[in-house]
Parts: structure tokens; C-alpha cells; sequence
């Protein structure tokens, strides 16, 4: 697989990834995901002080910003798009719902949900005009124009992520794409939430947790936001239940994606910490353990793709 | 492409037929100003008590702890090491690392 790459580099690609895959079994067998010392945690396959790793993400991000949507379309084959799309399928919000979407960077979750807002208002209105047969067309006209003003019903999601550059290149994408209103964005830590208590309806954090250095205090932070009634929703790579999808997909992991990563972003180590991170998160029942004690209830998970994806859901009651 | 995006823009707000205060997007002319939808929302993240949005220095204040949060391009960042300590005196725009509580 290495060989197909490219002439020049090939040989230090193949043996760069002889001693990943090595690292990678170790990872796999010895459980790396075990203990680390008081005051660690961990980057990827390797230990770091705590203190560390936020900033190690940080540059990690700050590196792969302006070619994270490119990546993310090249090593997923685009399926990361439909994955997301079930996530807002799942959280199904009407108009008026106040979304905060934490590491939301680039924006994908927060210009899904506005495009299905918008879809769900259109509908209701066409719906309502149906049932409503014997109107008089300034009526139909006023409705129109209520809907011209309000085209979201007053939903608004605020997108929260730490990295200045992620939110940057967010903001230029909903600029071009038109995404003006509804709209709000904020750098700030997950783990430290700048919002007050009790103040939107849905909190999603899409392919951001595992970068956290303290996970349960994000879900505390998380639990903190929410109104009472309001849903907590996760999308995360999580472990393959298939064992002969996952020996696939360690070997798709570990050989292809950083190498995709050197190609189209220029960035191998970033990828590495990429793919190592997913291993080292909680498997599905552990993590959904970690959002029962957050105090969320009715947690449940879902898992797409044999388990290379989960979205885990809870209730703040 | 650029020119088509901005004519849908304006179209949508057009559309709208209500204006978002300062447009943060219409070119580097414009001044780098808060979303007003935002104030309401936001807190200091460290005490969690509400914030004042200084307009001449662009910065989101917190009068108990003296800190302030900057505001860059309309996106305020609130990360606690990006705060600045405020001392009695008016604030210059150089920025420094906050001590932490």
C-alpha cells in the first residue's frame, strides 16, 4: 500500500510505517489504553502531563485548520457528511431550539441544523397553508412575510471551539456560503464554558471530545448548560465490535491516513495523533458510564458504521 | 464566486429585512464589533458572573475579577489565558497573560 504512494518517499513512508504498525500492535495488544501516572494523560499513544496535552492539541489543529474539510472528506470517503447528517436526523430540532455546538470549528454540525430549521419551517408553513384552504391572499401574504422575517423561528446556535484558527476558518466558510444569521461564534474550552447555567436546549460536541484533556469535566460544563429537559448529544469515533472490520480498519488507520495526511496536508504527526486518539478513547459502554455520571439520564448510544462512529445521547432531567 | 456569494448574502438579509448591527463580514473596512445576540449569552467562564462589552477597546469586562476578554473580529475569545489582567489604570492594547484563580 505504501509502494503506491509515490516514488521518492516511499521507502521512509514504509519504513515510518513498520514502526507505527509496531506501535500500533503494541497499542492494540498490551491495552496502552491503561494507566498513566498521577497528573498524565494521554496524546495519542504517548504520555503526556496534563498541562501538555491541551496545548499539543492546540498546535495540532492550528496545523491542519485550513485543510481539516478536505481531510476529513479524503479519509472518510465522505461518509463523515452522512454521519453527520444522522446526527441532526437524531436530534431532529424544530424552530426556536437554541443549539451549542462545542468544537464545532468549522462549522458542519451548526450549517446542517440551520439548513434542516429552515427546511422544517418551510414545510410546517406549506402545511399550514394546505389545511388552510379558504385563506384570503393577504393572509397567505402576511404568513409569507412572516416567515421571510423569522426564517428560523428563532433558532440560533452559538459554535464554541477553542482554536482561534478552526473558528476562523469556520466564519470564512459560513461567509461564503451564505450563512449570515443564527449564528454566533465564541473561542472557549470546552472543560470552562463561557455560557451561563440553564441556557440551550441542545449541546452537541461532534469529533471534539476526545481532544479534551478532562473529559468529565466537559460533560459536566455540558450538563451545566443545559435547560433542564435539554439533550446532550455526542458524535465519536469509538470502538469496531466486528473483529474483521476492525483488523481493516487498524490497517487503513495506521498505514493510509497518515500517509494521506503528509500528502494533502502536509502534516504526517498530526494525522498519527489523529488516529491513536481515536484508540485511546473510551469504548461505547464506558463512555456512556462517563455521561450517566455527569448526571445526564436516559443515556443511550447508537452505533454507525460497525462501530467506527457512535453518537451517544443523554437527557439533562 | 466571491461576487455571488455576497450578492446571497445580501439577498437573505435583504430578505430578512432586519440588520445584525456592525456587518463583521463586509471587508476588513469595517470594525471588528460583538454580536449583540452574543452579550446576553455570554459569561466569565472562571467565576461565571455576567461581562461588560467595552466598545472603545473591544473587549468584554469583568469588573470583580478585573480581567478582560478581547474581542477579535467579532469572535470574543474566552479562554482564560487569553485574558488580561486590568489594573487601575486605562487599559493599553497590548495584551498579557492573566494570572489564573
Amino acid at each position: 500500500m505504501a509502494a503506491s504512494i509515490g516514488a521518492a518517499p516511499c521507502r521512509t513512508l514504509f519504513r515510518r510505517s513498520c514502526g507505527k504498525r509496531l506501535s500500533a500492535a503494541w497499542g492494540l495488544l498490551g491495552g496502552a489504553r491503561g494507566l498513566v501516572a498521577q497528573g498524565e494523560t494521554h496524546l495519542g499513544f504517548q504520555t503526556v502531563p496534563e498541562a501538555e496535552k491541551e496545548q499539543r492539541v492546540y498546535q495540532v489543529f492550528e496545523s491542519v485548520a485550513k485543510k481539516y474539510d478536505i481531510m476529513n472528506d479524503s479519509m472518510s470517503f465522505g461518509i463523515h457528511r452522512l454521519w453527520k447528517d444522522i446526527l441532526l436526523h437524531q436530534m431532529n430540532p424544530y424552530p426556536g431550539t437554541q443549539l451549542l455546538d462545542v468544537a464545532g470549528g468549522t462549522g458542519d454540525i451548526a450549517f446542517r441544523f440551520i439548513n434542516y430549521v429552515r427546511s422544517q419551517r418551510e414545510y410546517r408553513l406549506r402545511q399550514k397553508l394546505k389545511s388552510h384552504q379558504n385563506l384570503s391572499w393577504q393572509e397567505i401574504s402576511k404568513s409569507y412575510q412572516e416567515e421571510a422575517l423569522k426564517p428560523l423561528g428563532g433558532s440560533q446556535v452559538v459554535i464554541c471551539d477553542i482554536n482561534k484558527e478552526m473558528v476562523k476558518v469556520g466564519k470564512q466558510k459560513a461567509q461564503l456560503l451564505g450563512y449570515t444569521e443564527g449564528l454566533s461564534w465564541v473561542v472557549g474550552n470546552a472543560e470552562e464554558l463561557p455560557f451561563d447555567d440553564d441556557k440551550f436546549d441542545i449541546y452537541t460536541i461532534a469529533f471534539g471530545i476526545r481532544n479534551v484533556t478532562h473529559i468529565d469535566q466537559a460533560l459536566q460544563e455540558a450538563y451545566r448548560v443545559l435547560q433542564p429537559g435539554g439533550r446532550f448529544l455526542c458524535l465519536e469515533f469509538s470502538q469496531v465490535n466486528n473483529p474483521l472490520i476492525s483488523r481493516l480498519y487498524d490497517l487503513y488507520s495506521f498505514q493510509v491516513i497518515p500517509v494521506l495526511g503528509e500528502i494533502i496536508a502536509g502534516d504526517w504527526k498530526s494525522y498519527q495523533y489523529l488516529v491513536e486518539s481515536i484508540r485511546q478513547f473510551p469504548a461505547q459502554e464506558e463512555f456512556k458510564a462517563m455521561i450517566e455520571d455527569a448526571g445526564f439520564l436516559k443515556v443511550e448510544y447508537r452505533n454507525l458504521t460497525a462501530g467506527i462512529v457512535a453518537i451517544h445521547s443523554g437527557f439533562k432531567l | 464566486m466571491l461576487g455571488r456569494a455576497t450578492a446571497l448574502r445580501r439577498g437573505l438579509q435583504v430578505a430578512a429585512g432586519r440588520t445584525r448591527g456592525p456587518d463583521s463580514g463586509r471587508g476588513s473596512a469595517q470594525p471588528a464589533g460583538l454580536d449583540p445576540a452574543l452579550l446576553g449569552l455570554l459569561v466569565c467562564p472562571l467565576s461565571k458572573r455576567p461581562l461588560r462589552y467595552e466598545e472603545s477597546s473591544n473587549e468584554l469586562i469583568n469588573e470583580e475579577l478585573g480581567i478582560a476578554y478581547p474581542v477579535v473580529d467579532g469572535i470574543p475569545n474566552m479562554i482564560p489565558q487569553a485574558a488580561r489582567k486590568i489594573e487601575a489604570e486605562p487599559p493599553h492594547p497590548t495584551g498579557e497573560e492573566s494570572t489564573q484563580s
